[in-house]
């Protein structure tokens, strides 16, 4: 009889982990509105300065504004860009989809979902009926509509997405890829499921024990890397940290500049919060600790 | 404290009025603060069973020991817990009859009650302007028993003979022929009025706020409004409407900055 094996070990810091992403790739980022987004795996995209990326994001915040502003972006896959009160419409997403320099496919943010289900379960499509007769099919040819082959109805059919990698926010996580939540969890069990490649950015490692403790907690995802990021949501929020109303606002402003003509606010926040910090420890230095205490809850 | 209510805090009042008495599930959307409050005025008033799905939040106001604020941010990540149950966006539209109204924002509505919150296409394949996006408009409105469409703004440009693309089809003969299940739009709020569709499907004036004329807003309007014999003026809210509102639902303020 031969030894056990040695189970494999995943955490990696988010240089790393993210190294063999290629220009051109499909990008999926989880989280709602400004909640759960992975910045410190957005960050480093951004960093890395990709091209051509289809970035899917099913209600998203500022975050696909900053990997547009580094130039990442080709296409946007999404329900919703903005950020509430302080920008009804994300800046660099509104000036780049009427300027044409990103394609965005429209969906609803139900057809977000049924997507990447569809993807995770090997089928091409799904069907819906939020959409029927609506404008979204013209805008994104995708969308097909069908009458359904049992009862007649008009549907649409929501074509399978399929992701070559996930970036997801989550609570903890051992050596191992089990991740736990803390809270609700988004569309980000399902995107990571469509996805050949999941990175996961995690507040706390914890032990295998930790996660047996809770199995029912425990996501049944491909996790390809563990990248520890305590506070990795900041500029968002997490249930360890409130969204940073006033960095928010200050970006959305350099961002609504930049739309404009005038770059230079956006290019000093990205030399300070993206292109400086060689990593998360880095990045939360410049943030500092009093303002990181400051946004616990 | 005065009863001049701010138009904030008018169109919250005029939504927790209208609810009807077995709507059950309440479902809020980002960037809808009046919605919200309108919501919480009713779950602590008119209907003690209702469920405010709120943020990332289900709650119940007769019972919640606390309020969830009013606030610029609204999908914030502790509001998971303060409530009974959590708002999950992966299974929240595996339950599409359930939520029994909904709140529909625009960057346009036409006379039949279509909404655009996507954008403006040039013509040639792009935007001569970009929205926000659907958000889950065309889910909800599809499937809701009804909902409220909230304008920002009254204006020609915005108050249009036929939107510039659908994103919520409010058109009931469109509906009907199409078989969607919802009960469609019940009524529009702008800063000049109450509105709803008459029995054609058409845009008709149910009440205007003070100092507005019908002059006013038909110039407003990119299109022939109905108007009834008569227009009484919305009522503003009572003492104890804005009591219930400024101590309970909105003590930050929020709705009385605008």
């Amino acid at each position: 009889m031969s030894a056990a094996g040695t189970r494999t070990e995943l955490v990696a810091d988010a240089r790393t982990a993210l190294e063999s992403v290629q220009d051109g790739a499909t990008v999926g980022i989880g989280g709602i509105l400004t909640n759960g987004r992975p910045m410190t795996l957005v960050r480093e995209l951004a960093r890395r300065g990709l091209r051509d990326l289809t970035v899917v994001a099913p209600v998203a915040a500022l975050d696909v504004d900053l990997l547009i502003a580094t130039g990442c972006v080709r296409r946007v896959v999404t329900s919703y860009v903005g950020c509430e009160g302080i920008a009804g419409v994300a800046p660099l997403f509104r000036s780049a989809a009427e300027s044409g320099a990103i394609e965005v496919w429209e969906l609803d943010e139900a057809h977000c979902g049924l997507a990447l289900r569809a993807a995770a379960q090997r089928l091409p499509f799904l069907p819906w009926r939020g959409g029927v007769g609506t404008d979204l099919p013209i805008h994104n040819p995708r969308l097909v509509p069908f009458a359904d082959p049992i009862g007649g109805e008009s549907l649409l059919a929501i074509p399978a997405l399929p992701l070559d990698l996930a970036l997801i926010h989550g609570h903890r996580a051992d050596r191992f890829g089990n991740v736990q939540f803390s809270g609700p969890t988004h569309m980000d069990p399902v995107m990571a499921s469509a996805a050949a490649r999941v990175v996961v950015q995690v507040e706390e490692l914890v032990g295998n024990d930790v996660i047996r403790r809770d199995p029912a907690a425990t996501h049944r995802w491909r996790t390809t890397s563990v990248v520890p990021a305590r506070w990795g949501t900041h500029p968002y929020a997490a249930t360890t940290i409130e969204a940073d109303v006033e960095h928010l606002t200050a970006f959305a402003a350099a961002g609504k500049r930049a739309a404009r003509g005038d770059r230079d606010g956006l290019e000093q926040y990205l030399d300070a919060h993206v292109r400086g910090p060689a990593d998360h420890a880095q990045y939360l230095d410049h943030i500092g600790l009093r303002r990181i205490l400051e946004l616990n809850p | 404290m005065s009863v001049t209510a701010t138009p904030d805090e008018l169109q919250a009042v005029l939504l927790a009025r209208d609810f009807r008495a077995d709507d059950r599930v309440v479902q809020i959307g980002a960037n809808l603060p009046t919605a919200r409050a309108g919501a919480l005025m009713a779950g602590l008033s008119t209907h003690p069973d209702l469920r405010v799905v709120i943020g990332l939040s289900v709650d119940n106001l007769a019972t919640a020991a606390s309020l969830p604020a009013v606030r610029e941010l609204s999908f914030h990540a502790r509001s998971a817990f303060e409530g009974e149950a959590v708002m999950d966006q992966g299974t929240v539209f595996d339950d599409v009859a359930s939520p029994d109204v909904f709140f529909v924002g625009g960057l346009q509505v036409d006379r039949r009650g279509n909404v655009n919150l996507v954008g403006i296409p040039d013509g040639d394949g792009g935007w001569k302007v970009h929205g926000p996006g659907a958000v889950a408009l065309a889910t909800m409105s599809t499937n809701c028993r009804g909902y409220y469409i909230l304008m920002p703004a009254h204006s020609p440009r915005v108050f249009v003979e036929r939107v510039a693309s659908i994103t919520a089809l409010g058109d009931r003969t469109r509906r009907a022929e199409l078989g969607l299940p919802g009960g469609g739009p019940r009524l529009l709020l702008s800063p000049l009025g109450v509105f709803d569709f008459n029995d054609h499907g058409d845009m008709r004036v149910v009440s205007l706020h003070p100092g507005v004329s019908l002059d006013d807003v038909q110039a407003a309007t990119g299109f022939a409004l109905d108007v009834p014999e008569a227009v009484p003026t919305t009522a503003m809210p009572s003492p104890s409407e804005l009591d219930l509102l400024r101590e309970r639902v909105d003590p930050g303020g929020l709705l009385r900055a605008t």
